[in-house]
């Protein structure tokens, strides 16, 4: 005989229920006990973006470590915040020997670093030495320095391969940070990542990669900081740093991670005066690379009828709500020495009239293929909107057809002329226009108007121009105005070549928390972190 | 007796094959990487260094070596339990993973527990009336909880409980302005051994939310997973046998139909284990959590050999270990399991 049972309801499940419930409260109630912020420091907590894998000036490349190094270490020489090069270890400006070989830096005397060892002409060479071994950047100091002496203890020479007058802005680099030979007498030859001992207004009391506690060091010979320390912090990606200001987490953010609707929310908050906000000199660049070996691009006529055809202001409002400043020269603004920008400014019939010449827009279009790179929003709605603009603006002559890259593969295939045309960035390693113009337009070996070897090469243009070379050689051997008048010649000669077309630059920006004055900027565009502090 | 030596039998096989899985994995991980575009030279010079220092620095890391030559160090070193060097900074790999991982761990043993309790709880929930209210909003949480992008979900998250109510911090795993407790690397237990209770404190703020986040987006498989399985088992004769014997609902849910609706819920969570890398990648990368996912991301990104080969060699030991766990527990529990 069947049984017929249904599933009955379970009787008990109601206390069931009232017990999850009373659980689930007693959680809530404990985490809730937990969630209350916690501020047990006077210290200062500073956001960045990234984690920091090494402290060791010989590695350091990225913004964030070069960061850090400004706040640990001195350096001989600084940028101020007007672009004027200041001693900072060393006691006076450097002294230029008749042939330009031979440069002399008397150093102070009152400097210890943060081991107590004396700080002298041993220890700087020692860093600089250390750093001509295994620095991962030290190509760029090879280039210059043949050898260094010390002609007596607080005095050092350096003698170069060639003059150089960016060496004085080399100078200023963190990566040239003087560290404690004592210290490091164990890693002559080898990276100290977690430790950092240098001369500078703080000491390195912890090291995590994502953490670091900075105190001030009492035996500093310069201003002591505004501060009792920094906690620096450091996040991976936008939504937390911004989350992480705006809700009073930490107290200062450093970045330039975030996307550009988070700058533009923080920059309104700061008109608010719900927060303190600057910003400091550009040495981001951003430009179009234009393939000029082949055709089409090959014809001048058509790199400048592109040159004169990007609104740039359209462009920086739509992707950036002008929060980038357009740029029409390969130098960012502070470095040029008030020269004036070469490259034409939007012009659509001077346009119209250079397709025309070279044969578009009478029943002939020119088909350009222009890559962004995928993992950089910007660079896509930069390209989109270019796109745009041109299919409005020039249907009949040019029609622009995008490709997306992962930016990896863009570097890697940039050398080999895969590019007709692709939206690239740079960043000088160190405050100079030498090192703009010559990562991005020298060449080794050239046959007319094409560059078969050398830096053009890696950056894709192929494109030199006669006597660009040696104008360049030559930018690098003269001082003060004359100089910065060479350095625009070149300027010039690659906006009359047209091989980049320059779109923006991207200015550094912090942001304080209203109590604290707003943070300051050095030359090089790095925050002053030892003046953070509460507002006077 | 013969069960057991089965058992044995089994285990002895699958740690047996352990090794070669994992040469496989190694291999081909290897292989990958060499295939994909991109440089870690340039990741420590920058793209635009020039050639010559480019080719300086591959020739100091190994990297100019052919392909083959430097597939047999990497492996002559594998077998000697040396995982190698990272190319960014030359720190050991097995160093970085004895940092990481226990973070990775701490956050993936707590969201498992949350989602276990959380998800069994909400599949539980619906016994009492299957097609009622509450089965069917289990059945609807099983399914959205799942089908929710584990970045999107964690990003709104973030946004209401750390930005806008500031109940939690945004991101990181200990408060700036503590020194973190030494010991394993699991800081809610070295708080406790050292009985630093704003350690302790500062430790559960920051785990809160990246491992309600996870435990929430995996709870739907355990909810879904009970759900399925209670309502079979209870439908089966033993239920309907314990049922005619008299025994209350309640005695026949919790003696007889929830120990055999578990069994298959603990094989899917030696399952969800292997899945919680993935998942904890994107909760790590949103809170900015410093696990072995998000290191594992970072270094590929900087095409850094070593260390993503010694963490995808650690990751996949640990899934092999947990699945001879998983499989042997059930084993132990079900005696109708045969090998």
């Amino acid at each position: 005989m069947a049984i017929d049972i249904k599933i009955r309801s379970v009787t008990d499940l109601p206390r069931f229920r009232l017990q999850a419930s009373v659980l689930i409260g007693l959680t809530l109630a404990f985490t809730q006990s937990a969630c209350q912020p916690t501020r047990q420091s006077e210290r200062l907590t500073v956001a960045s973006a990234g984690r920091i894998s090494s402290l060791d000036p010989a590695l350091a490349s990225t913004t964030g470590v070069l960061q850090v190094l400004n706040a640990l270490g001195d350096t001989l020489y600084i940028r101020d915040n007007n672009g004027k090069l200041q001693p900072q270890l060393a006691a006076t400006k450097p002294e230029l020997s008749d042939d330009g070989l031979s440069l002399t830096i008397p150093l102070r005397q009152d400097v210890q670093f943060h081991d107590g060892s004396r700080f002298d002409a041993e220890a700087m060479a020692f860093s600089l030495r250390r750093f001509l071994r295994i620095g991962s950047q030290r190509y760029l100091v090879n280039d210059r320095i043949e050898s260094i002496e010390t002609p007596d203890p607080f005095r050092i020479r350096l003698h170069l391969k060639r003059p150089s007058s960016s060496i004085e802005s080399l100078l200023t680099s963190p990566y040239l940070t003087p560290v404690s030979p004592k210290a490091y007498a164990n890693h002559a030859d080898r990276f100290l990542n977690d430790r950092f001992i240098g001369t500078g207004p703080y000491i390195l009391s912890s090291f995590r990669n994502t953490q670091q506690r900075l105190l001030p060091f009492r035996n500093y010979w310069g201003p002591a900081p505004r501060n009792v320390g920094l906690d620096l912090i450091n996040l991976s990606n936008s939504t937390a740093l911004f989350g992480a200001l705006v809700s009073g987490e930490v107290d200062v953010l450093l970045s330039n991670s975030l996307d550009e609707d988070q700058k533009r929310a923080l920059s309104h908050r700061a008109s608010q005066n719900l927060l303190r906000e600057s910003q400091g000199p550009a040495m981001n660049i951003t430009f179009v690379t234009l393939r000029s070996n082949t055709p089409p691009l090959q014809s001048r006529t058509v790199r400048q009828a592109l040159a004169h055809s990007l609104n740039r202001r359209l462009i920086s409002t739509r992707v950036s709500y002008k929060q980038r400043e357009p740029l029409r020269s390969l130098i960012p603004p502070s470095l040029r020495g008030g020269k004036t920008e070469p490259w034409p400014t939007y012009n659509l019939a001077e346009a119209r009239k250079l397709f025309q010449q070279a044969g578009y827009c009478t029943g002939r279009q020119l088909q350009i293929p222009f890559t962004y790179r995928t993992n950089v929003p910007s660079d896509r709605l930069m390209a989109l909107t270019w796109q745009a603009q041109l299919e409005r603006d020039l249907p009949n002559c040019v029609q622009m057809t995008l490709n997306g890259v992962e930016s990896t593969t863009v570097y890697k295939q940039l050398s080999e002329g895969s590019f007709q045309a692709v939206i690239l960035d740079w960043g000088g390693s160190y405050p100079d226009p030498e090192a703009y113009l010559a990562p991005l337009l020298s060449c080794k070996r050239s046959n007319g108007n094409i560059c078969e070897a050398g830096e053009a090469v890696d950056g894709g243009t192929f494109w030199t121009a006669p006597g660009l070379q040696e104008a360049l050689s030559r930018s690098d051997m003269l001082k003060g105005e004359q100089r910065l008048h060479e350095i625009a010649t070149v300027d010039s000669m690659a906006a009359r070549g047209a091989p980049y077309i320059p779109i923006w630059f991207v200015a550094p920006k912090a942001w304080a928390q209203n109590r604290l004055s707003s943070p300051t900027f050095n030359g090089s565009g790095l925050v002053n972190l030892a003046q953070l502090g509460e507002r006077r | 007796m013969a069960r057991g030596r089965e058992l044995f039998r089994y285990c002895a096989t699958r740690l047996a094959l352990a090794p070669l899985m994992l040469w496989l994995i190694a291999s081909l991980v290897f292989l990958l990487l060499r295939v994909a575009p991109g440089d870690p030279v340039d990741a420590v010079l920058g793209s635009r260094a020039p050639e010559a220092a480019k080719a300086a620095l591959r020739s100091s890391l190994g990297l100019d070596q052919s392909l083959w030559h430097q597939y047999l160090d990497f492996l002559g070193e594998l077998m000697r339990g040396d995982l190698g060097v990272a190319l960014i900074n030359n720190e050991s790999v097995r160093s970085i993973i004895g940092k990481t991982l226990p973070a990775s761990l701490e956050l993936g043993i707590t969201a498992l527990i949350i989602a276990a309790i959380l998800g069994l709880a909400v599949g539980f929930s619906g016994v009492a009336k299957p097609e009622g209210k509450f089965d069917l909003a289990g059945r609807f949480y099983g399914i959205g909880t799942y089908a929710l992008p584990p970045f999107w979900a964690a990003m709104l998250i973030q946004l209401v409980f750390a930005v806008m109510l500031g109940w939690l911090p945004v991101g990181g795993r200990f408060p700036p302005s503590l020194i973190p407790p030494e010991g394993s690397g699991f800081l809610i237990y070295d708080s406790v051994i050292n009985g630093n209770w704003s350690a302790l404190q500062g430790s559960i703020r920051h785990l809160v939310l990246p491992a309600c986040t996870l435990g929430l987006l995996l709870s739907g498989v355990f909810t879904n997973t009970l759900r399925l399985h209670l309502n079979r088992t209870l439908k089966s004769d033993y239920v309907e046998a314990a049922r005619s014997r008299g025994l209350s609902e309640t005695q026949v849910v919790m003696r007889h139909a929830l120990p055999n609706a578990l069994l298959p819920v603990l094989t899917i969570a030696g399952i969800i284990v292997a899945s919680l890398i993935g998942g904890a990648l994107l909760i790590e990368v949103t809170f900015s959590w410093p696990g072995i996912a998000l290191r594992l991301q970072q270094s590929i990104n900087q095409r850094d050999y070593p260390v993503v080969q010694g963490i995808i060699v650690a990751i996949a030991a640990l899934v092999v270990m947990v699945s001879v766990a998983v499989d042997l527990l059930v084993a132990m529990l079900d005696p109708r399991v045969r090998y």
